[in-house]
């Protein structure tokens, strides 16, 4: 081959390396963008006054004083609007019955309409579930609400060979001829005024507990659990792990047993993790009894056993990778095997095996199958640490799940979801991080 | 040198454990668990978060499917099952042979409610009509007064109560369609029936909102009175079982339905009151 072709072949095969970082880049970035720029709007959005109220209601965080004043501002502005509503009902009640029945309908909408928007009417009696006590806590909803409120979306079903299109009525139209009519255009110019927005940083959605099953509050409860359950299993796993290499790489006996065990081993990586979910349930929790019910135990031990191939199979590689003039030395010293190993071997090997742990830890942390039936519920207060042995606890993996399909509310709380996914994915990045940071100051320990 | 990591290290080590049991104070020892349906779910997590607030019990609410609450209930592993159907036979077998005594206490009352699209014109079918489309009989809108559209067909996976409720109060002895496609939540059925317009699902009372439409059955609405007084036809309970009769805190919390809050949360879900 003379010496331009090669020249040629260099440089296309670098570019080529440099493309396909390049594309990686673009994918991480379209994969992370959207998650830190949804995520973050369940800590940054522009409030409203209800969700201040929320706040000091059930957290007592807030200006008492300066909240008072506003929540006086607010229903300066809303007290208009109920008058409107208080004169319509007055009015529907001297109506002829048929003329009443006509816009009870209408009205009862537009009332619902108005709750969901600025929350209870005054006077009517308190719900009990805290989502129906306040009004939209985020402004982007209400623009949502005030939409509902001023416009009624109807199908036109008139071409039966095509499909359905949407379309909206105006809410005031139909209410044309009543005093009722002026509520849509007053409540339109003046939502501002009755919800008062203001940019908030809202941090205590990390360090919160969620409250009515999600619909306010954080997810303090999640993360703790998440955390609870990755540690666990790397105190089972790892130690575990590391033992068992230590075994198949310094004493087991090159064989047919040994290559059986070895096999098996990696056959365990591969199994599907809803089956190391159903085996947790049915070994730890209905045979073992290690808890009354599911548990953060339960749940690390199944983590535990599904990430434990990988552990072994990564301290393996580095225990192996340890020069073999390290272990001559030693032997030569007079020191015994097992001298060796806890002394030479494994120090040597520590950045390696880490590697491998911190891999492991951060799909213990991301793993939803595993935990559905030994520890994960949907709903539950942050546990404490004595209460691991017997508690189950909400994790973030499960409850992006259950956010995303199952809650009942689910397209209401989208901001919660991404929060929790941008939480979780933090968390697995900054164990990843403190990770490769501990490594490189054990190596550089090891070095010097 | 050394010290001060040693020092540093166990500060961390300190901080971390402060932080971890700073969980919520609660009452010594005491918790619920509960576990199944996905449809008396938003129930129990409702009376959950009430009744931690007023006794300081704690209460851990799954949504795994009634099947699932019962095999929780049966291994003892929870304290009172969620279930949208009565239990089976072969489970009130299982829980003998286990020494279980699983006692039935009804929540609330459900409507099943047949659910589609908003756009889709049709606004009420029959019973004989719902039951054709899920065997595979009627294969297009168009045949039962809609548009000229496949019908795709949604069900709920076999570990659910409200399919088993589905096939006792629709199918009767005929088999559901094979061709029916299966999702395993009433939150992931009403997504994709409100995402897909020519679907057909069948969800709880309390999942139905403005993304989709409620149809009539026999000409009649599925709405609180309608369940209540029984006309409409596809109505059943939902319960929360039980080992034993309950006693202490799984009494208070399973009598929760007869009181004047409990009733409100019911009715504010979307269910109907049994009491």
């Amino acid at each position: 081959m003379n010496l331009g072709t090669r020249k040629l072949l260099d440089r296309s095969f670098t570019a080529l390396g440099v493309g396909s970082i390049v594309i990686m880049g673009m994918m991480l970035l379209v994969v992370l963008m959207p998650i830190l720029s949804n995520g973050i709007t369940a800590n940054v959005f522009r409030g409203t006054i209800e969700h201040r109220k929320l706040l000091y209601n059930e957290f007592r965080r807030g200006d008492h004083a300066e909240l008072q004043r506003q929540i006086a501002e607010s229903d300066a502005a809303r007290r208009k609007a109920y008058a409107m509503m208080a004169a319509f009902e007055a009015e529907m009640k001297l109506m002829s019955e048929e003329k009443h029945a006509g816009y009870q309908e209408k009205y009862d909408q537009v009332k619902s309409a108005m709750k969901a928007l600025l929350g209870p009417v005054p006077g009517e009696e308190l719900p009990e579930l805290t989502r129906f006590k306040y009004g939209q806590t985020r402004w982007s909803k209400a623009e949502e609400r005030l939409h509902e409120l001023l416009y009624e979306k109807q199908w036109d079903y008139s071409n039966p060979d095509v499909e359905a299109k949407e379309y909206d009525v105006s809410r005031a139209a139909s209410f044309q001829g009543t005093s009722l009519v002026k509520l849509f255009p007053y409540v339109e110019s003046n939502i501002d005024r009755m919800l008062l927005p203001e940019w908030t940083v809202y941090w205590g959605f990390i360090t919160d507990s969620s409250i009515d099953s999600h619909m306010f509050g954080g997810i303090w409860p999640e993360i703790q659990g998440t955390i609870f359950l990755a540690v666990g299993a790397m105190l089972f796993a790892f130690p575990l792990g590391v033992i068992a290499a230590v075994y198949f790489t310094e004493y087991a006996r090159e064989g047919f047993f040994n290559s059986l065990l070895r096999s098996a081993n990696s056959t365990l990586a591969g199994v599907p993790s809803i089956v190391f979910g159903l085996f947790g349930l049915a070994f730890f929790i209905n045979t073992l009894k290690v808890s009354e019910s599911k548990s953060v135990l339960a749940g690390s031990l199944t983590l535990a056993i599904m990430i434990l191939p990988t552990i072994i199979r990564s301290a393996e590689e580095a225990i192996l990778s340890v020069p073999k003039t390290y272990r001559e030395a030693s032997l030569s010293l007079g020191s015994s095997k097992w001298n060796t190993i806890v002394t030479v071997i494994l120090p040597a090997a520590l950045p390696g095996i880490l590697t491998g742990g911190v891999i492991s830890l951060g799909r213990a942390a991301g793993e939803t199958a595993p935990i559905i039936f030994t520890a994960a519920v949907s709903v539950g207060s942050a546990i404490g640490l004595a209460d691991v042995f017997s508690s189950p606890t909400p994790a973030l993996s499960w409850n992006i799940y259950n956010l995303a399909s199952e809650h009942e509310a689910a397209s209401e709380i989208r901001h919660v979801q991404y929060g929790m996914v941008l939480a979780l994915v933090t968390i697995v990045l900054m164990l990843n991080l403190s990770a490769i940071i501990l490594r490189a100051r054990i190596s550089k320990k090891l070095k010097g | 040198m050394k010290k001060m990591n040693m020092l540093k290290m166990a500060l961390y080590g300190a901080a971390m454990i402060g932080l971890m049991t700073s969980g919520e104070a609660l009452a010594e020892g005491k918790k619920l668990v509960l576990d199944g349906s996905t449809t008396v779910g938003p129930l129990a997590k409702a009376f959950a978060s009430y009744y931690t607030k007023t006794t300081g019990v704690e209460v851990t609410v799954s949504e795994s499917g009634s099947g699932n609450g019962a095999k929780s209930l049966i291994n003892k592993t929870c304290d009172i099952a969620d279930m949208s159907r009565a239990m089976k036979e072969n489970e009130l077998e299982a829980a003998k042979s286990q020494g279980v005594n699983p006692v039935q206490n009804v929540v609330a009352l459900d409507g099943l409610a047949i659910i589609v699209h908003p756009s889709n014109r049709v606004k009420g079918l029959t019973k004989e009509q719902v039951r054709d489309i899920y065997t595979g009989k009627v294969t297009n809108w168009s045949q039962v007064g809609g548009p000229k559209a496949p019908i795709v067909v949604i069900q709920r996976e076999s570990n659910s109560g409200t399919q088993d409720s589905f096939k006792e109060l629709i199918m009767g002895e005929e088999k559901v369609s094979e061709k029916a496609e299966t999702q395993a939540s009433n939150g992931a059925i009403k997504s994709r029936v409100a995402s897909t317009p020519n679907a057909v699902g069948f969800v709880g009372l309390a999942f139905v909102n403005r993304s989709i439409k409620a149809l009539a059955v026999n000409g009649v609405k599925p709405e609180v009175r309608t369940v209540k007084d029984g006309t409409y036809p596809v109505h059943r309970k939902l319960f929360m079982y039980t080992n034993g009769q309950p006693t202490g805190d799984v009494k208070k919390f399973i009598d929760l339905p007869k009181t004047p809050a409990g009733k409100r949360m019911i009715t504010e879900i979307g269910f109907v009151n049994n009491y």
